[in-house]
């Protein structure tokens, strides 16, 4: 046994002292074949042991050490194993790179001629009300108007729910609404479809996006926190994407959303923003509440 | 080491004696898929503790809530039992929380699970395929196929296990079954389902995470909240699976081990009758 072997591939065919059991020829494709008995010197195994084990346990290390630096810092606090906050900004970029990368799977998935699953009355289940925070008043919706921004005539638009209900057709749907928290609920919308809305009234030609946002919105001490979502116009072109006006056969009441939400069933619950007060089309793609806040931007489902 | 002492005799006589006896070896497992095998530790962990941490957000299993403690989740109650019960955790700030605490990343960690929860899952999926090719070049997925005989044979091997501490504290001989292939029974049966529960585990995971881009396949495990509770099983398939992996591989000695680590294991003689 020659010592040029240790930087050869452990393959028993490189080795010089190799003597194979003849075997029998396998029946079948599947059966499992014998197994290749090899001769080493006793030194030369114990090197290969050796080598692997210096490589594997670097590997493991590396592996501990890689994986405990992408853990999120409360919980390295909790475990004791740093006692302060640090500044970490490679790993919030390797972490939001991947929820990019994540985000673009999403987008490539996508497509706007596949309609998502619909569901009869039966199916119907129960939709809490999901205000983060405390419900607002319903005093805002009698003076409620939508205005729209970013149009293609360069004017801003304020319609009241009246002149919306009037000047579009109704659509109804029995959809799923997805949560990122991962619970769901079936729910019968009817509404205008954010398509029509984008036909009547043409975005500027370069908008890609839009931001919508609710004024009403108020933050878990009954602050005023005003709730922004993004929207890619692919996504509000769809046509089960609503902005919907009615559930479960009546009008919306506040706790939904009263007079105007968003029901875009292709994107998580988070993107179907309530009680819409005004939409801006954008050429670049806008801020989103959740976001700023660690979730993804794009947020397909 | 075990030798096989008439191989040893026989070798005398054919080839010139060298200074050290050569040790007949035979290879294991190859090189990738010890690489996804050893891998799959952090990822699978990353996995574990961010999903525990997602599933804290809305858990699948709910009762009513509880007018003393306000919990509703059985999961929460076992770390609220914990903390009355134990000496020492009386103080604890927030029982709810206690069993989150120490399973998962932490309660309120959405964002953060979500985040760590992709990367692990898309690292997954590529060793996923690193441990593929590995099987397919090395040819070891052949050992993995289950055969007619496996429910009998792993009984046995399971009754062989169970019975083995037993006989050594009471000095009785316990016979190992006899195989004359690379696996027994037992582990092939848990082997094979290893690979098929981590692939479950993605196309469960695409499922919750795409439901509507991928309906059809929502529709084949029966919809997005059932495919929730498939991917949480799926996660315990892991654990009950990791437990005893761990115990009968360090029971089992060095040689397994190192196989997994070098890729060559020593129990050479084993393969002599191996297709009698």
């Amino acid at each position: 046994m020659n010592l040029e072997d240790e930087h050869s591939a452990p393959e028993p065919d490189n080795t010089s002292s190799t003597e194979s059991v003849p075997s029998r020829k396998p029946a079948s494709f599947f059966q499992e074949r014998p197994p290749q008995v090899t001769e080493v010197a006793p030194q030369l195994l114990r090197r290969w042991t050796r080598r692997d084990l210096l490589l594997f346990g670097a590997g493991a290390i590396a592996a501990v050490a890689g994986g405990g630096y992408l853990l999120p810092q409360t919980t390295l606090k909790r475990l004791g194993i740093i006692y302060e906050n640090k500044n970490w900004p490679r790993k919030e970029w390797l972490l939001n790179r991947s929820l990019r990368i994540d985000d673009d799977v999403a987008e490539a998935l996508y497509s706007r001629n596949r309609l998502v699953p619909t569901y009869t009355k039966s199916q119907i289940t129960p939709l809490r009300n999901n205000y983060n925070g405390v419900t607002p008043d319903a005093s805002y919706i009698p003076e409620w108007r939508l205005t729209l921004d970013g149009l293609a005539s360069g004017l801003s638009v304020s319609l009241d729910i009246r002149t919306l209900l009037a000047s579009f057709q109704l659509h109804e749907q029995i959809t799923r609404l997805v949560c990122v928290e991962g619970w769901s609920a079936i729910a019968w919308w009817a509404g205008l479809r954010f398509d029509d809305l984008l036909r009547a009234h043409p975005p500027m030609s370069q908008a890609k996006w839009a931001r919508l946002e609710s004024s009403v919105n108020l933050g878990p001490w009954g602050n005023p926190d005003p709730y922004f979502v993004s929207l890619d116009l692919a996504t509000a072109r769809h046509p089960q994407t609503l902005l919907a006006t009615h559930l479960n056969g009546g009008p919306l009441t506040v706790e939904h959303g009263a007079p105007l939400r968003l029901v875009a069933p292709v994107k998580l619950g988070l993107k179907n923003i309530k009680a819409i007060t005004r939409i801006t089309y954008t050429k670049d793609e806008p801020a989103d509440y959740w976001a700023k806040r660690g979730y993804s931007r794009y947020d397909g489902i | 080491m075990p030798h096989s002492t008439q191989l040893d005799n026989e070798r005398t006589t054919t080839s010139t004696p060298e200074p050290e006896a050569g040790v007949l070896v035979v290879r294991r497992h190859h090189l990738l898929v010890r690489c996804s095998h050893w891998l799959n530790v952090p990822i699978l962990l990353g996995l574990m503790l961010s999903g525990v941490s997602i599933y804290w957000a809305s858990p699948v299993y709910q009762h009513k809530p509880n007018p003393q403690t306000g919990s509703f989740d059985p999961l929460a109650d076992v770390g609220i039992w914990i903390c009355a019960h134990v000496p020492g955790l009386h103080q604890y700030s927030s029982p709810p929380d206690w069993i989150y605490n120490h399973i998962s990343l932490g309660p309120g960690m959405l964002a953060v699970a979500l985040r760590l929860h992709w990367l692990c899952a898309y690292l997954f999926m590529l060793n996923g395929l690193v441990f593929v090719i590995g099987s397919a070049i090395g040819g070891g997925w052949r050992s993995l196929l289950p055969r007619r005989t496996d429910l009998r044979d792993s009984l046995k091997m399971f009754w062989y296990y169970i019975g083995l501490p037993v006989a050594r504290l009471t000095r009785r001989v316990w016979l190992h079954p006899r195989f004359n292939t690379k696996y027994n029974a037992l582990q092939r049966v848990a082997y094979f389902s290893v690979p098929v529960a981590g692939l479950l585990s993605i196309l469960t995971g695409w499922v919750i995470h795409k439901p509507m881009q991928l309906y059809w396949l929502t529709a084949i495990f029966g919809g997005y909240d059932k495919a929730r509770i498939w991917h949480f099983w799926l996660m315990w398939v892991f654990v009950l699976f990791l437990v005893p992996h761990v115990i009968l591989v360090l029971a089992d000695g060095w040689d397994t081990l190192r196989s997994m680590i070098v890729g060559w294991s020593t129990r050479a003689e084993r393969s002599e009758d191996f297709s009698q």
